[in-house]
């Protein structure tokens, strides 16, 4: 299972398609070691990305919203091409592995910084996404009824509008930014999770140990704390790590029609953005933020495919 | 199964149930529900107690003013007018019938009062104080005070004269927006939404006829598909080269670029209502504290400039005075520490992501500016605004921080730039007006003498320097490029490139030409951006016309307009056999309703896109029968906004 | 059967009520001034007072939502605030771009994915089902206005002036002006609902090119749409490709099909009569559910690409501040979506006689 950047993400297809296709056949064991190698190489690059983030400061040459034309260097222009001393360029010139963008910022050190903000917004995003899951669905699950009917209603809503159109309203609706851009994701998300705690609450709520609590007096805040989220929480993880991957992505997308609004901070997205008219004099500028918008994006799927595959019981079995 | 109907009988229901509540109650929670309906009074016929004989004036109803009066000629008419034509006929007809084409107008209700302001009674701030025709080859603009920019003014595209057969029969059938029919060297074909404008060779042309027998003025949006498009050869011209594209056109042997200076000024601004910009010294820091030439340099295309002036210089008396002082890092940065005792500023900077003639790459700018103030300091946060609310805020005077803001000439005159940003009735953006600055100007526009005017804006300009209102940034100046073998290519300072002069390379018989975005509409009297404008212009023609990549003023329809001593009365000589694309004859009529039609509100020729006319109210002051301050009718109240 | 059809239908009622509801509220509390984004920054006050009460804009919410409603069952979405255009012309005119291009996109992303699908299931654990996977994990993870500027730059300038080059914006080469169909039938005075529907038909250049034996037409249409479409479908051909795969390896492993090869049945011929029949159904409801993603997906599309369709119409009237073509467009794409969804679930029920329509 896996996301994709289009709003509709490609978990809610393949969970729709697989909850109605009867899951009885053995699931063929041969593919699991592919699989499990693919998120070991997503849990490596991951980690990788996770360093890059963490250590920013110690591996960025220039801090990201430096612009080089405030060294008063000679001969400093915006988008230079890239600087490498072993590669040939002089050394009487400042080293910039990734050229100098727009800004005559140096490229490499906002790349680096970029990878800091997806994935702080990727972790936001899901975990207020996930939080008001878990209290929608609970909820609906627990209460039924009208409720229910009502809740669930309203996220049959939310569903019936492509994801990244809906965040492109709610932004617009609540202003541009990149908090806005973060809740907007948040929101298309939710009905993901809040449809799955309520499934999973409804089959945690008929079950013994359940009414045996309540038989005792627990009342139903304390049932739906300690009985029915841990129960429900496993799938919540493996939708939310897939999840991680597709808000990263619908930032990046918010971002690239200039939605964020978060210059002068680099984000991946609006640094493709900023320079996709220079595609064709300066390309450097565009694909280089591409290719790690891709990666991490990639490394959330791949550990988000074995996730499911190692925790998921109906298809363990 | 009985059940399941109930069931969603009853979810049906709520969901109906929560609309109706979700709409209503959505309102009450807006600030002023109870005057919000009180705005929307239909315009009633009876005026308020003090302006009892006033006519309501909603299109089709007739109005309640003196009907006898069927002026047949203006008493302010410039007697020097000598008719070279044949008598024009006196009304065509009645003249109770305000939508009427007569040889003069207003063809009702009394003469309007310059002096008080006003017509019928109603509030009338316009300049213009009647339109007469001598005879089917005269027409006299009589205005309520000189004007020196009313060559500049008529030879926009906006004033483009339609038949007035045409405008009556299409006014009413509500598609003037749609087509044209024009006096032009092209005739339009077809406009293909979403992809193009067809145009072909009018053989009725009064002048030299189009070189290429048909033309294409086609749009793509991102200046990267249009470089695309020219160099795989399938356009022949493109607007505004990016500015990062300059060196691939020059470099390319199958290309030309032709650059040209803009008529547009970009500036940084603040409103001097609030703290700090109240202090003059951390303003006048501000002015000397960025490196413009920077900006110029890195950000805008070349052939841009750093403003010595608000005004470009190619316009006449925009540089008088002295220039924008030097940039001085170290002395801003202790104005600034003087003026706040060392803490520096802490504000914001607002801008649109929209890019604009006189600001191509606004994020990169916004960022630049960042940089360099934070060396002043003072600390900016960026703060992007969607472009309708940034425009609002500004023209409110709501924005606190400094804001990066500009402006593109409508029509080549120094009355243009300073008057709207400074005159009278300036903008709120940098808040109350400055009197030092809006007392020359008044004195500069309505003066016939070039001395008096020169002497005017030198002090106006001076007064600019020492108030610092804003910072002028630069002029930016742009490009277009072409095909190496398209002769006659042209990069216009006011952006009408006309197509008729362009010849295809290698002896095509068809020109094509790729824009920015798709025209909005083709009535352009009611119309504002530049690419409707341009397509405008390719088939309508006004009283005079601007040389080819200059803002130089020509004849067109007129042979001449010549003015009076003190520039009130101008009286034009139009143009014999000049024929309309239909077939039509042009005269004196037409150009009497084709000004009617934007002048007069209440005229049922008065439909357009929009129906607000804007370069009407912007270049001549007022409409008559005014929509009032809040409403079509003059009465309406205002709502109370928050 | 029927009464499950009929039960479905019944069900997306109170959801499209909701949705009318919901894109009228959005639409009127999207901040900023309509008036300033249609007339410019020049316009003052009262003009712009004026410009709101032509649209019935100063009027309290439930009137705005009365007037609407009404005019939504006429069939009336009213009138584009920039231009004054109807919003039905609006579709009219740019629907026919966004279904040409979402069509290629599936026809990529079915074709290419299932056959990646089988290749991978049929050679499992071999270097080609690595590798296809690999793709489909690469393919399912790269944002489409990277792809998107990616091929643009690859087959519009690194190969430009080879065979292989590609436009990288624009339906069709300039100057290159299909007739419609009416016209190219030779019945250019037709008009009414009949010209509306053949223009509609006529404004999919392929299309028009079938019909109106137009070959260059044809070929240049397609030529334009090889890159937004493949940019567009990647994502679902990613998913369609590791779906095919997982579910053939999941019919694959039981009984009958064992039983089958057991008979000594050759393995081609058992993943393609017991197999690939049986692991199409979740493949189905994948392609029908990709559909609004490829929605989502045309608005970035179609604004790198340069093509006026429904995506980047709905983006420039959220931008400009166009209410009532935001609220037409909404309404539009949910009604596909709910509709979609429908026939999914209605297929489904045709398909697999294991799903009883109870």
């Amino acid at each position: 299972m896996s996301t994709t950047g289009l709003g509709l993400d490609a978990g809610q297809i393949q969970a729709q398609a697989t909850s109605a296709r009867p899951v009885t056949g053995l699931r063929a064991n041969i593919g699991r070691i592919l699989r499990q190698r693919s998120a070991l190489v997503g849990l490596i690059i991951l980690a990788l990305l996770f360093s890059i983030a963490l250590f920013a400061n110690f591996i960025a040459p220039y801090p990201e919203t430096r612009s080089m034309l405030d060294l008063h260097e000679p001969g400093v222009h915006t988008r230079d091409a890239p600087c490498i001393h072993i590669l040939g360029c002089p050394t009487t010139r400042a080293e910039h592995l990734f050229g100098l963008d727009g800004n005559a910022r140096d490229e490499f050190s906002r790349v680096v910084y970029g990878a800091r903000v997806s994935l702080v917004v990727g972790f936001t995003t899901v975990i207020w996404s996930i939080l008001a899951g878990i209290i929608i669905g609970a909820i609906a699950g627990y209460v039924g009824g009208w409720i229910d009917n009502i809740l669930m209603r309203i996220m049959d809503m939310l569903l019936a509008f492509p994801a990244l159109l809906l965040a492109i309203v709610v932004v617009t609706v609540l202003g541009k930014g990149l908090t806005n851009a973060m809740l907007a994701i948040g929101i298309v998300a939710i009905p993901i999770y809040a449809r799955v705690m309520r499934s999973s609450v409804l089959t945690v709520r008929e079950q013994d140990y359940v009414t045996a609590a309540r038989a005792l007096g627990d009342n139903s805040l304390s049932i739906l704390a300690r009985r029915v989220i841990p129960n429900a929480i496993t799938p919540i993880i493996v939708q939310g790590t897939l999840g991680v991957g597709t808000a990263v992505l619908e930032v990046a997308a918010l971002s690239f029609i200039g939605l964020t609004a978060i210059a002068p901070a680099a984000e991946w997205g609006s640094m493709i953005a900023q320079e996709r008219n220079q595609l064709f004099t300066s390309p450097l500028l565009v694909f280089i933020p591409g290719v790690f918008l891709t990666l991490t994006v990639l490394a959330f799927n791949l550990l988000g495919d074995g996730l499911r595959d190692a925790f998921d019981p109906r298809l363990a079995r | 199964m009985v059940q399941r109907p109930a069931w969603l009988t009853r979810s049906a229901m709520t969901m109906v149930a929560a609309i109706l509540f979700v709409a209503c109650a959505g309102p009450a929670a807006t600030p002023s529900p109870a005057t919000t309906p009180a705005a929307t009074n239909p315009p009633t016929a009876s005026g308020t107690p003090g302006q009892s004989s006033v006519p309501s004036s909603t299109p089709g109803m007739s109005p309640s003013g003196s009907p006898e009066a069927s002026p047949s000629g203006s008493p302010e008419a410039s007697p020097s007018a000598a008719p070279t034509g044949t008598p024009y006929p006196d009304s065509v007809v009645a003249a109770s019938e305000p939508n009427s084409i007569t040889d003069s107008y207003p063809n009702y209700g009394d003469p309007i009062d310059c002096a008080a302001g006003t017509w019928n009674g109603r509030p009338y701030s316009g300049t213009v104080k009647s339109i007469t025709a001598t005879d089917d080859h005269t027409v006299v603009f009589t205005l309520c005070a000189g004007d020196v920019a009313f060559l500049s003014k008529v030879a926009f595209s906006v004033f483009g004269i339609n038949d007035s057969d045409y405008l009556i029969q299409h006014a009413a059938a509500g598609d003037l927006k749609d087509g044209m029919n024009g006096t032009g060297p092209y005739k339009l074909d077809q406009w293909q939404r979403g992809s193009e404008l067809d145009f072909s060779r009018f053989d009725g042309y009064w002048g030299d006829p189009a070189v290429a027998a048909t033309a294409v003025l086609k749009w793509i949006i991102e200046p990267a598909g249009r470089l695309q498009e020219l160099q795989a050869g399938t356009t022949m011209g493109i607007t505004n080269v990016g500015p990062t594209d300059f060196a691939t056109v020059s470099g390319d042997p199958n290309l030309q670029l032709l650059q040209q200076g803009g008529l547009n000024t970009l500036y940084l601004g603040m409103n001097h209502n609030f703290a700090p910009w109240d202090n003059l010294d951390v303003r006048k820091a501000i002015a000397i504290g960025i490196d413009r030439q920077r900006i110029v340099d890195q950000y805008e295309p070349p052939g841009s400039e750093v403003a010595t002036h608000f005004t470009p210089c190619s316009i006449a008396f925009a540089c008088t005075g002295d220039d924008w002082p030097d940039t001085n890092v170290e002395t801003a940065k202790q104005m600034i520490d003087d003026a706040t005792n060392g803490a520096g500023i802490d504000t914001t900077l607002s801008y649109r992501n929209v890019a604009r003639g006189y600001l191509p790459l606004p994020i990169d700018v916004a960022t630049d500016m960042k940089e360099q103030l934070a060396a002043i300091d003072v600390r900016v946060t960026l703060d992007e605004q969607l472009s309708g609310t940034f425009i609002g805020n500004a023209n409110s005077g709501a924005l606190e921080g400094l804001f990066l803001l500009g402006w593109g000439a409508d029509y080549p005159d120094v009355t243009n730039f300073l008057d709207y940003h400074f005159g009278s009735g300036c903008t709120s953006a940098f808040g109350d007006c400055y009197p030092e600055i809006f007392d020359p100007l008044k004195t500069g526009a309505s003066s016939s003498s070039d001395a008096d005017r020169e002497a005017a804006y030198t002090e106006a300009n001076n007064a600019i320097i020492a108030n610092v209102p804003m910072v002028p940034i630069s002029h930016s100046g742009f490009a277009n490029a072409y095909l190496a073998g398209v002769d006659g290519a042209q990069a216009s300072p006011l952006s009408n490139e006309l197509l008729f002069a362009m010849t295809p390379p290698d002896g095509g018989d068809q020109i094509v030409f790729t824009q920015n975005a798709e025209p909005i509409g083709l009535y352009c009297a009611d119309e504002t951006d530049g690419e409707s404008l341009r397509a405008c212009e390719q088939s309508m023609q006004s009283l005079y016309g601007f040389k080819i990549n200059s803002s130089e003023v020509e004849p067109s329809l007129a042979t001449s307009c010549d003015a009076n001593d003190d520039l009130s009365v101008w009286t034009c000589h139009l143009r014999d056999g000049v024929t309309f694309h239909d077939g039509s004859t042009f005269e004196a009529k037409d150009v009497i309703a084709s000004f009617a039609a934007q002048w007069d509100a209440a005229s049922a020729l008065h439909v357009g896109n929009t129906g607000t006319f804007e370069y009407w109210g912007g270049l001549w002051g007022g409409e008559l029968n005014p929509p009032g301050p809040c409403g079509l009718a003059n009465t309406d109240p205002c709502p109370v906004t928050p | 059967m029927i009464r499950f059809i009929i039960r479905r239908l019944l069900a997306s009622i109170p959801v499209l009520l909701g949705v009318v509801a919901i894109v009228f509220i959005l639409a009127r509390v999207v901040p900023g001034d309509p008036c300033i984004a249609a007339l410019g920054e020049k316009a003052s006050p009262a003009t712009c007072f004026q410009f709101r009460a032509r649209f019935g804009l100063n009027d309290p919410l439930p009137i705005q939502f009365v007037t609407y409603a009404r005019d939504l069952l006429t069939g009336n979405l009213g009138e584009s605030i920039r231009d004054g255009r109807p919003v039905t012309t609006i579709l009219v005119e740019r629907m026919p771009t966004t279904v040409e291009l979402t069509f290629y996109a599936l026809l990529f992303a079915t074709t290419v994915g299932i056959t990646l699908g089988i290749i991978s299931a049929y050679k499992r654990n071999s270097i080609g089902d690595v590798g296809t996977m690999m793709i489909a994990n690469l393919g399912v993870s790269v944002p489409v206005f990277v792809l998107g500027l990616f091929l643009a730059y690859v087959f519009a300038v690194v190969l430009k002036d080879s065979f292989l080059t590609l436009p990288p914006t624009g339906r069709l080469s300039p100057g290159f002006q299909p007739l419609p169909i009416a016209v190219a039938w030779g019945m250019p005075k037709l008009s009414g609902p009949v010209r509306t529907v053949l223009d509609f038909i006529g404004n999919m250049y392929t299309v028009n090119g079938l019909l109106t034996l137009n070959s260059r037409l044809f070929f240049d249409a397609i030529r334009h749409l090889i890159l937004p479409a493949v940019a567009l479908g990647t994502i679902p051909m990613a998913i369609i490709a590791r779906m095919t795969r997982s579910s053939l390896l999941e019919v694959l492993g039981q009984d009958f099909v064992r039983t089958a090869r057991a008979k000594g049945m050759r393995p081609r011929i058992v993943m393609f009569r017991h197999g690939l029949r049986n692991a199409l159904l979740p493949v189905v409801t994948v392609i029908g559910l990709s559909i609004g993603a490829l929605l989502s997906g045309a608005v970035l599309t179609e604004t790198i690409f340069g093509l006026t369709g429904i995506g980047r119409t709905i983006y420039e009237s959220i931008t400009g501040f166009d209410y009532i073509v935001i609220q037409g467009m909404a309404l539009l794409v949910a009604l596909i979506y709910v509709a979609v969804n429908l026939v999914v679930d209605i297929s489904y029920g045709f398909l697999d006689p294991r799903v009883r329509f109870s």
